[in-house]
């Protein structure tokens, strides 16, 4: 790592601290997510597979980006990088100013917990956990008070104040989906990444359930990071980022 | 198109050595190893001890036949010129040297006994023994070297033998039948059949054996026992080769029996493991099944793809389990009866087939349902996953492998009745327990609601498995409520019930007093100022007849074999109700002279007999009939002479009687004893606290024979619980996956399993807990007469072996799920 990135997580830190203190607004905007020279290889039967090639990327705070690629262009391998849930063979990512690379496997948990927040495709909704207590577990594993009464705020905010106690199995998928999306914004994380978030549902409620991402979204002034082979979603993030078998070939900004 | 046998071997082969890694059919085969361990144990020890009395059964009778009398023979009566033939006299008397005594079981033998086996005598406690007759010189005695510390006398030294001194010529090593009575109480001793009456311990109506020993042809020996049988009394018995035996093997038998139904009880345990398992290989298959039908597998190739697969699993298990019964058996024997090993036949082949025959049936019965489902699935899953294999057939299959199981239990439990009795007790306890483990469950609920979030996740987890869960629960509750009662058998019961008997309760019972002996005895008594009951008289009889009527065909179907029909009672006569009998019907006979019969309520319901009953009873060779007149409450735990038939005075007089007393002697009081037997060498006395010690001790012997059987039972818990915990692991593994990835560390996972773990060890602890203190409360009221006592450390170590094992096997079996990468969230779980 050379000096000036080191000055730059340095402010980024400065940053962060004023962030806490609730000036979000006044401030310049900084990169939450830097990505240099990511390559991700991985061994195969007929020899090593490369699926991402030099990857060099920055996300400013605030910033709404769409991964968009065929399929098996490498987004998700992408994101899953981006998000400190793997790492990568080659290169470096700093994720709001931590090098993940120096980071092991539960000290990466322990910066999602407190940095990131997921919305997958098929929900992930825990089965045997309550709505409320799915929204309550990403707020008690970061070990924040009061994880009920957030929790319960937040499923109001998406609409479901009414369906605390109800399983997932008891709600519809545009449901699942709002519960998986205050349970992404309950712990307030500086980075919200999104995994075809509409891909298992049908498209008014997709259309929905975008309107509520991209609301609050922008309510909290956190950073979104999609992942979406849907253009229309594509379509309303800031910048996109087409991959083309693991090489970033393009980014489009609107 | 149908695949050639032998590439469809090697294709079974191959797949079945590819999925050797997968858990499911490590835990099946493991669960049927556990199963077939268990019914082997009982398997070998069994067969070895039937070959043992079926090839030698007269080395343990002594002799071909036996005949055994509460009196002397008429030795024209049996004709037997043609036989061997020995002749002895066992009872119970005191020897007796200074001021130690101890009661010994005296065997009174002529120069042919025995006719088969043999009697092994050693010349001193360091010397080896040899194969000699086991009639002594003039003047000298065998005994079991076990008496010489009691009496605290070497060889060669004299002992008193009631009324008689003897020389100890020699120690007893071995004798017929010494292998079958593991449980022996009183030691042996041999003396000459014609010096018994020097002892005077022998009198008119002392309670005596009169044996008499056969050995010839097998035809001639069969004949002779076919001839003899209608000749003789109710109350003499001709037993010959294995019958004689049997009897000899009595106690052994019982508890073999009970250990192998304990082992059924594992078996069965390990095939629901087996078919857990069985289910999730299957429905892991589903897509691999699948395929093999699309690329033009038929279904009946499919069916021997996977049977040849479960056929080698079932061999590999059996083969295991074998192996482990071996040790099981032997690990038995070594602890319980070491001298007992060395004189059993080898292992035959039998326990072997058998074992793989309960292993095999298990499997097939646990696992068919599973394959034939595989085998039945539409090739078009390929294309549309949600499409489940047929499930026409499905209530045949369960009918089928239902009816395979019921072979199983049929093979142990012998006979219909007890399979129906087995099966359907089984079948009620399991559904009481399954429910009561739903219900406990439900207390989860409220846990969950106040645990912080590791502990809310794990408790979640529990009961959205909950019927997984609650098989688990039921299988631990059951392994540790059958421990715990075992243990609390051993422990507890007898314990205290000795210290609720009243403080003053006799502790000797005095027996064998002749009519002439009884007032010095009483006098003896009185001057040492002892609390003594008073003397009885006893008069052996055996109820023979109810209103003229054999009383076999006018007792109820159910006390047909009631053991005071098959033996002789004793029966006495009083004018005063004895103080602590209670009259709950009829009236008294007081100083009546008219025969009349008071008979106790308990005994009475049992033969159904009530009120006016003429009763008639066979004394020495004569019959008394008479009526009864009243029914009377006994308190047995009076520790008095209590009698279940008293007469009114006279209807027994004439009669050869011996007399009874009971006595209280306190610790502190070490001269009474030596001086009373000194004084009355031929009273026999028995001492109840050594007695009920020997009692505990035969039943904590068996009870750590009974709890390694039980540990089999828990082991199968173990398998249901990792086997119910496999068929969840796929989705645990996805879930674990979710949390890791919204930011939980290994030690949460970690603490959400144990927490899951540790509630569902504590509630199957609580519940064993709860069904032990009900197993031993119904124990107190049926067998003690007690009212139900409360275990605390059961409470405590109930849930604590509940929670230790019950965690420590899940955290093993979930261990993958702890180390989940969330790498993999994105791409595998989508």
């Amino acid at each position: 790592m050379d000096t000036r990135l080191q000055q730059d997580h340095r402010q980024n830190a400065v940053q962060q601290h004023r962030l806490v203190d609730g000036q979000v607004t006044n401030l310049p905007a900084r990169e939450v997510v830097r990505c240099e020279g990511v390559s991700q290889r991985v061994p195969t039967s007929e020899g090593p597979l490369d699926i991402l090639t030099d990857i060099d990327l920055a996300i400013q705070s605030g910033e709404s980006v769409a991964i968009v690629g065929a399929s098996g262009s490498g987004k998700s391998t992408l994101l899953g990088l981006l998000a400190g849930l793997d790492t990568p063979s080659h290169g470096d990512i700093w994720l709001d100013g931590e090098p993940l690379r120096a980071l092991d496997e539960d000290s990466r948990a322990a910066l999602r917990a407190r940095k990131v927040g997921f919305v997958f495709q098929s929900f992930h909704l825990l089965p045997a956990l309550t709505a409320l207590e799915n929204v309550m577990l990403p707020l008690e594993i970061a070990e924040i008070v009061d994880a009920e009464a957030t929790a319960r705020q937040w499923l109001e905010r998406v609409g479901l104040g009414n369906r605390l106690s109800h399983t997932p199995r008891q709600l519809s998928g545009g449901e699942q989906q709002r519960v998986a999306i205050a349970r992404a914004f309950a712990t307030q994380p500086a980075i919200l990444f999104a995994d075809e978030p509409t891909g298992n549902l049908d498209r008014a409620t997709g259309a929905k359930i975008i309107d509520l991402l991209f609301a609050l979204n922008t309510e909290q002034g956190a950073t979104l990071v999609l992942v979406s082979h849907d253009d229309a979603l594509a379509r309303r993030c800031q910048r996109r980022l087409m991959l083309v078998s693991g090489r970033l070939v393009t980014e489009v900004t609107t | 198109m149908s695949i050639h046998a032998s590439a469809l071997l090697r294709l079974s082969l191959k797949s079945l050595r590819r999925e050797w890694r997968s858990s499911e059919i490590r835990v099946l085969m493991l669960a049927l190893a556990i199963g077939v361990g268990s019914v082997s144990t009982t398997g070998f020890l069994g067969d070895r001890v039937d070959r043992a009395i079926a090839e030698r059964g007269g080395d343990f009778l002594g002799a071909d036949a036996q005949l055994s009398s509460p009196n002397a023979l008429d030795p024209d009566l049996l004709a037997a010129g043609n036989l061997q033939q020995s002749r002895g006299l066992e009872f119970a008397s005191m020897l007796a040297k200074g001021d130690a005594f101890q009661l010994a079981s005296v065997r009174a033998v002529d120069s042919h006994y025995p006719l088969r086996g043999k009697v092994v005598i050693a010349p001193d406690s360091a010397s080896p023994g040899r194969v000699q007759n086991a009639e002594p010189k003039p003047g000298e005695i065998y005994v079991d070297g076990q008496l010489l510390p009691l009496l605290n006398v070497e060889v060669g030294d004299t002992v008193e033998v009631g009324a008689a001194e003897f020389r100890i010529a020699g120690l007893v090593q071995d004798e017929p039948g010494r292998a079958g009575a593991v449980f022996g109480l009183a030691p042996r001793v041999f003396m000459r059949l014609d010096e018994v009456g020097k002892t005077e311990v022998v009198q008119p109506g002392s309670r005596v054996s009169w044996l008499y020993y056969y050995a010839g042809e097998p035809e001639v020996i069969a004949a002779f026992v076919k001839d003899s049988k209608t000749k003789l009394t109710s109350s003499q018995r001709l037993v010959g080769g294995r019958e004689g035996s049997e009897a000899v093997s009595g106690a052994f038998t019982r508890t073999s029996q009970f250990g192998s139904l304990a082992s059924l009880v594992s078996l069965l345990m390990a095939t629901l493991a087996v078919a857990l398992a069985a289910r999730r290989y299957a429905l892991r298959h589903y897509d691999h099944a699948a395929l093999l039908r699309c690329f033009g597998m038929a279904s009946a190739d499919l069916r021997s793809f996977y049977a040849v697969q479960l056929l080698l699993l079932g061999v590999l298990g059996s083969i295991l389990g074998l192996l482990i019964g071996f040790g099981g058996h032997w690990l038995l024997l070594q602890s319980f009866a070491p001298d007992l090993a060395e004189r059993l036949p080898a292992i035959s082949a039998m326990p072997i087939v058998a074992g793989f025959g309960s292993g095999l049936l298990a499997l097939s019965g646990a696992a068919l349902p599973s394959l034939m489902r595989l085998s039945q699935v539409p090739p078009l899953r390929v294309l549309r996953r949600e499409l489940l294999p047929l499930t026409r057939a499905a209530w045949a299959l369960v009918l089928l492998s239902a009816s395979l199981l019921l072979l199983l239990c049929w093979w142990y439990a012998g006979s219909v009745r007890m399979v129906a009795i087995f099966v359907g007790a089984l079948a009620a306890f399991a559904i009481v327990l399954w429910a009561l483990s739903l219900l406990t469950l439900q207390s989860g609920q409220l846990l969950r609601r106040l645990s912080p979030g590791a502990v809310r996740f794990g408790i979640a987890q529990l009961l959205r498995h909950r019927y997984a869960a609650s098989v688990q629960l039921g299988a631990f509750s059951l392994a540790l409520l059958l421990m715990g009662s075992v243990a609390l058998v051993r422990t507890d019961l007898i314990d205290s019930w000795r210290q609720q008997l009243p403080a003053d309760a006799p502790n000797y019972f005095l027996i064998n007093i002749t009519p002439e002996q009884n007032e010095a005895v009483n006098a003896f008594l009185a001057q040492r100022n002892l609390t003594v009951s008073r003397s009885y008289a006893m008069v052996r009889g055996r109820l023979t007849g109810k209103a003229g009527k054999d009383i076999r065909e006018m007792v109820p179907e159910a006390a047909r074999e009631e053991n005071s029909l098959r033996r002789e009672l004793n029966l006495t006569w009083s004018v005063e109700l004895p103080a602590n009998n209670k009259l709950t019907a009829g009236e008294w006979h007081g100083d009546s002279r008219a025969a009349q019969i008071s008979m106790e309520d308990k005994l009475a319901q049992r033969l159904g007999i009530v009120l006016g009953d003429v009763l008639t009873f066979r004394v020495a060779d004569r019959d008394i009939t008479a009526p009864v007149t009243s029914l009377r409450e006994v308190k047995w735990d009076s520790m008095q002479p209590n009698f279940f038939v008293i007469f009114s005075t006279g209807a027994l007089e004439g009669f050869p009687a011996s007399y009874i007393s009971a006595m209280r002697v306190p610790a502190t009081d070490r001269s009474t004893l030596p001086a009373f037997v000194q004084t009355f060498p031929t009273v026999t006395v028995i001492a109840l606290d050594r007695i009920i010690r020997d009692v505990q001790q035969v039943i904590a012997q068996v009870v750590v024979a009974v709890e390694l059987l039980l540990s089999f039972l828990l082991l199968a818990g173990v398998a249901v619980l990792v086997a119910a915990l496999l068929a969840s692991l796929d989705e645990r593994r996805r879930e674990a996956v979710v949390v890791r990835t919204l930011g939980a560390s290994r030690a949460f996972l970690r603490r959400s399993l144990l927490a899951e773990f540790l509630l569902l060890g504590l509630l199957a602890g609580l519940l064993s807990a709860f069904g032990t203190e009900a197993v031993a409360a119904l124990i107190n009221a049926q067998v003690f007469d007690l009212p139900a006592s409360f275990h605390p450390w059961l409470w405590l170590l109930a849930p604590l072996v509940g929670m230790v094992v019950v965690a420590g096997s899940g955290t093993l079996a979930t261990r993958r799920i702890q180390q989940v990468s969330p790498a993999i969230a994105l791409r595998e779980t989508a």
